[in-house]
């Protein structure tokens, strides 16, 4: 048992992109979206559309990514979408104000009595439903492939030249360093316990019994870290860590190359463009299309 | 309450910091591979308790950093991208958690492991409600799928986690230490 990093080398333009850009593209979406409040489809189609793009462009294999995609699925239709059609709450108050005719309505009476209430689905909460999911998956498909496109070791250099501190950053990288030895920690440890009887597979008893029995695979573990620690501090501090500004080796390898600069301009259009809509011309609001109207055939 | 030791930011702050990552993106992959147990949508994730206790050893800033990038770690590790929030939210858990850490002088003391757990508990609630809350703006969702669809579930299974395993923790901890003589 071995962990991985989901990372692969892939020779596409979205990997030759510096991993800042990617981030700030990132919260440039995410950030257009959510500070004006964007509901408006004519415009949450065609980033859609962009993400989905970039997100091909990644050339991230099926088998690789299918687990994220169920559970990104899972969240975004079951718990969002199905609750954006049931209750219409989440988005602008006009999802619910917008006369809207009701489709059908879903029952929730104790069997056999008239205690209860019935929810009225109405065109209104069908397409805030749609447009809900659209939006939310228009920023998880950017999140998504960053695992697997970007090297673990250039995410602490990325936030130091994004501006956050030479500690913080240094924390990350050495995050991402530790992460193997104490990922082969834990499997000696399984794998010592297992030697002693152990079954992990087979956790009997309640929750509580079943949580109090992971113990002899954490406690170990853990407690072998906290004495690596010292033995760490004590090496840095001989190498005079903390006393002056550092220098990053990986730091060299950042360079912003035009392409970069294509896409910062595009996610700068893509905030600005977003603000102004809705703030200047008053576009981005929610509203229901007559084409959607027409074709549930009202 | 020693404000400038609890704040202290330094090499053991880093060191810390990254081990606790570390080692949380470790037990959070582990229990993707091996997922226990669960009620309705709450699961339980042990690495919470390391969490917790990073910070409640080593102070906020150790518990900040052990969040939000153990949070961004463990999910890079399982592949399911890269969620500001919710490792901001996961950060905020572990300083929350590390105001403990003055008020801890022995950590096999019953009204230590108690003062531990009750700040775990309040980081959980504080980090988990920004988490949820962000998503309202983030991901548009109502106020009460916020609190009842991710909120709720997330708090309650990471609380029943920091109270079994916190102490656990906590005690063995005190023996370390107490070999280490640090």
């Amino acid at each position: 048992m071995l962990a991985t990093w989901k990372y692969r080398v892939r020779d596409t333009f979205i990997q030759r992109l510096d991993p800042r850009t990617r981030l700030i593209f990132l919260f440039s979406v995410i950030f257009g979206l959510t500070i004006p409040e964007i509901w408006d489809y004519r415009i949450i189609v065609p980033l859609f559309v962009l993400s989905l793009t970039l997100y091909f462009m990644a050339r991230i294999e099926w088998k690789d990514v299918w687990r994220a995609w169920v559970f990104i699925l899972v969240f975004v239709i079951v718990i969002v979408g199905v609750n954006g059609i049931l209750s219409g709450r989440g988005g602008p108050d006009s999802v619910r104000e917008i006369a809207s005719p009701t489709l059908f309505e879903i029952p929730f009476y104790i069997p056999g009595t008239e205690w209860g209430f019935s929810v009225p689905i109405t065109i209104s909460k069908v397409w805030f439903g749609l447009v809900q999911m659209t939006r939310m998956l228009s920023m998880a498909i950017l999140a998504i492939p960053i695992p697997y496109t970007m090297a673990p070791d250039v995410y602490g250099v990325s936030f130091r030249r994004m501006g956050a501190s030479d500690k913080f950053s240094f924390a990350m990288d050495l995050a991402f360093r530790f992460l193997p030895t104490f990922s082969r920690d834990f499997a000696t440890t399984v794998d010592a316990q297992r030697a002693r009887g152990y079954e992990m597979e087979v956790l009997k008893g309640g929750i509580a019994a079943k949580l109090r029995r992971l113990a002899p695979l954490i406690i170990p573990v853990t407690m072998q870290a906290t004495v690596t620690g010292e033995d760490v501090i004590d090496a840095m501090d001989l190498r005079a860590f903390d006393t002056n500004k550092r220098t990053w080796i990986k730091s060299v390898e950042l360079k912003y190359a035009p392409r970069d600069y294509a896409m910062l301009g595009l996610g700068a259009a893509i905030f600005i463009g977003c603000c102004l809509l809705k703030w200047v011309f008053g576009i981005g609001a929610f509203f229901i299309p007559d084409f959607f109207t027409a074709f549930l055939g009202y | 309450m020693d404000d400038k030791k609890t704040w202290a930011f330094g090499t053991r702050e880093v060191v810390y910091g990254a081990i606790g990552a570390a080692l949380y993106g470790v037990f959070s992959w582990a229990t993707n591979i091996f997922p226990l147990p669960a009620a309705g949508n709450i699961t339980f994730r042990p690495a919470i308790a390391v969490l917790i206790f990073f910070g409640v050893a080593y102070g906020p800033w150790v518990g900040l950093l052990a969040g939000f990038i153990g949070n961004t770690l463990g999910d890079a590790l399982s592949g399911w991208g890269f969620y500001w929030n919710w490792s901001l939210g996961n950060g905020l858990m572990g300083l929350v958690a590390g105001l403990a850490m003055p008020m801890i002088n022995d950590f096999k003391a019953r009204a230590d492991i108690i003062k531990g757990v009750t700040w775990g508990l309040i980081g959980i609630a504080v980090g988990m409600l920004f988490a949820s809350l962000t998503e309202m703006f983030v991901g548009g969702i109502s106020f009460n799928t916020a609190l009842v669809g991710y909120f709720t579930p997330a708090f309650i299974g990471n609380a029943i986690v920091t109270i079994i395993l916190l102490p656990i923790l906590m005690i063995a901890f005190a023996g370390v230490a107490s070999r280490r003589g640090r």
